[in-house]
């Protein structure tokens, strides 16, 4: 994830003056969580890259709407994440995303032995598999509250849905996935 | 077997995410921030705003500032001057010091300040004004810019009193990133100048970006607003702004050296 630094709100204060560097600043740092978002909800790594970088425009030029003191990724996150839904509507179609495991992947410490690694990405791949799955309201909140690492804020700007169905949905999400997962354990 | 929201978490740093592209503000507008809070004029000031124009454009008529003159009993003598045509001045000022190209040098000078070779173009000579702008206002490694007050077949520019400007600094640019920053009144052709890659940039181009040496997008205003030239010379970015033709500027930059 990537850091906040307490510099945050003078960035944004600069960039309100009409900094643009300063806000250049903060697009660097929130590029790759605005880009992932947007990856996640119109399943195209191309419009992904489209939408997070009209986002970061819209952004810019409404920064007179920006509250003094609330953080800046949840209100960057949601324009972005609105971009994405709208092109993913004008588009027509939703690209059901299927998320990939990192083939460099090793789960690391945690296993004892090279066999156990190994079981240990089997099982993360087949748990991937299961979310990937998904209908597309529960994939997206886990996908967005666990696999991008957001917080019940960041997810609800997201998603455009208020934090309280956030955690509804992400409780009958979770369950849902939990079954399959036994499911596929029974199987 | 872990909870379900433990395993889920550590498989965030297992996804294969796609490469994350560089974002920038470098898109095809102009870009500004919208003021906080709309300007707002209260209507006794419009109102009193739209009686003294008309009263200014009835006093401008000669006529009818005779007669507002007699009807307030003004018994003074209106006279008529002619308003005779001004050449267009040239700004004010030391050659250049008005474009924000950084503080005054000589060749020798900007040459000893910055690790590149500068090109001069052989076909214009020595500049009339050299600028140095070193980081933070310039781009990583310095900028230096090349003014001439004068060039055959050139016309100087009456806003800047400058016919040509040449600015160079250390980078790269990206054609893709770099079209994105142009407008639709303006258009752009790839270009060779003694075999370096170069862009021919025709209309009303305002913005150019390119990568410095420290890989960091620079957004920089171009100061004369008119046809440019941008060569990457072996990594540094020549840039030739001008009311030059494409000929004019394909024949300077051959001469670059």
């Amino acid at each position: 994830m990537e850091g906040r630094p307490t510099d945050e709100a003078e960035l944004v204060a600069r960039a309100q003056r009409g900094d643009q560097g300063a806000f250049e600043e903060i697009v660097q740092r929130y590029q790759q969580v605005a880009f992932r978002v947007a990856y996640v909800i119109t399943g195209s790594a191309a419009e992904a890259e489209d939408a997070a970088q009209e986002g970061m425009f819209k952004a810019y030029r409404a920064l007179h709407t920006f509250r003094t003191g609330a953080e800046p990724r949840p209100w960057l996150l949601r324009i972005v994440a609105n971009e994405a839904r709208n092109r993913a509507r004008s588009a027509g179609r939703r690209q059901h995303l299927q998320l990939q495991l990192a083939e460099d992947f090793r789960p690391g410490d945690a296993a004892p032995s090279p066999e156990a690694a190994a079981l240990a990405a089997d099982e993360q791949r087949r748990l991937l598999a299961l979310v990937n799955a998904l209908d597309d309201d529960d994939r997206l909140v886990v996908t967005s509250r666990y696999l991008l690492q957001l917080s019940v804020e960041e997810t609800s700007a997201a998603l455009g849905i208020p934090e309280g169905t956030v955690k509804s949905r992400l409780s009958r999400a979770l369950e849902r996935l939990r079954q399959k997962v036994e499911e596929a354990q029974r199987a | 077997m872990p909870e379900i929201e433990d395993r889920l978490t550590a498989l965030a740093g297992a996804i294969a995410w796609p490469d994350t592209p560089r974002l920038s503000l470098a898109v095809g507008r102009p870009i500004a921030v919208e003021p906080r809070r709309a300007f707002f004029v209260p209507r006794w000031a419009m109102a009193a705003a739209a009686v003294l124009v008309i009263v200014a454009s009835l006093l401008a008529y000669a006529p009818t500032r005779t007669a507002i003159a007699d009807w307030v009993n003004l018994h003074i003598g209106l006279s008529h001057t002619t308003a005779l045509p001004t050449p267009s001045p040239l700004p004010s000022g030391t050659l250049g010091s008005n474009l924000g190209l950084g503080t005054r040098t000589t060749l020798a000078g900007a040459q000893s300040q910055v690790t590149w070779h500068i090109v001069v173009p052989g076909q214009l000579g020595s500049p009339d004004a050299v600028y140095l702008l070193l980081p933070p206002d310039g781009a990583s490694g310095g900028e230096v810019s090349l003014v001439y007050a004068t060039s055959p077949g050139i016309p100087v520019s009456t806003e800047t009193g400058v016919a040509l400007l040449v600015t160079e600094a250390r980078g790269s640019v990206n054609e893709q990133f770099f079209q994105k920053t142009l407008n639709d009144a303006t258009t752009i052709e790839p270009v060779t100048v003694n075999g370096h890659q170069g862009w021919w940039i025709s209309g009303q181009p305002h913005n150019f970006v390119f990568i410095d040496a420290a890989g960091n997008p620079r957004f920089e205003t171009l100061r004369l607003a008119t046809n440019t030239l941008v060569i990457d010379d072996g990594g540094t970015i020549v840039r030739i702004e001008g009311h030059m033709t494409r000929a004019q500027a394909l024949q300077i930059a051959g001469t670059l050296a």
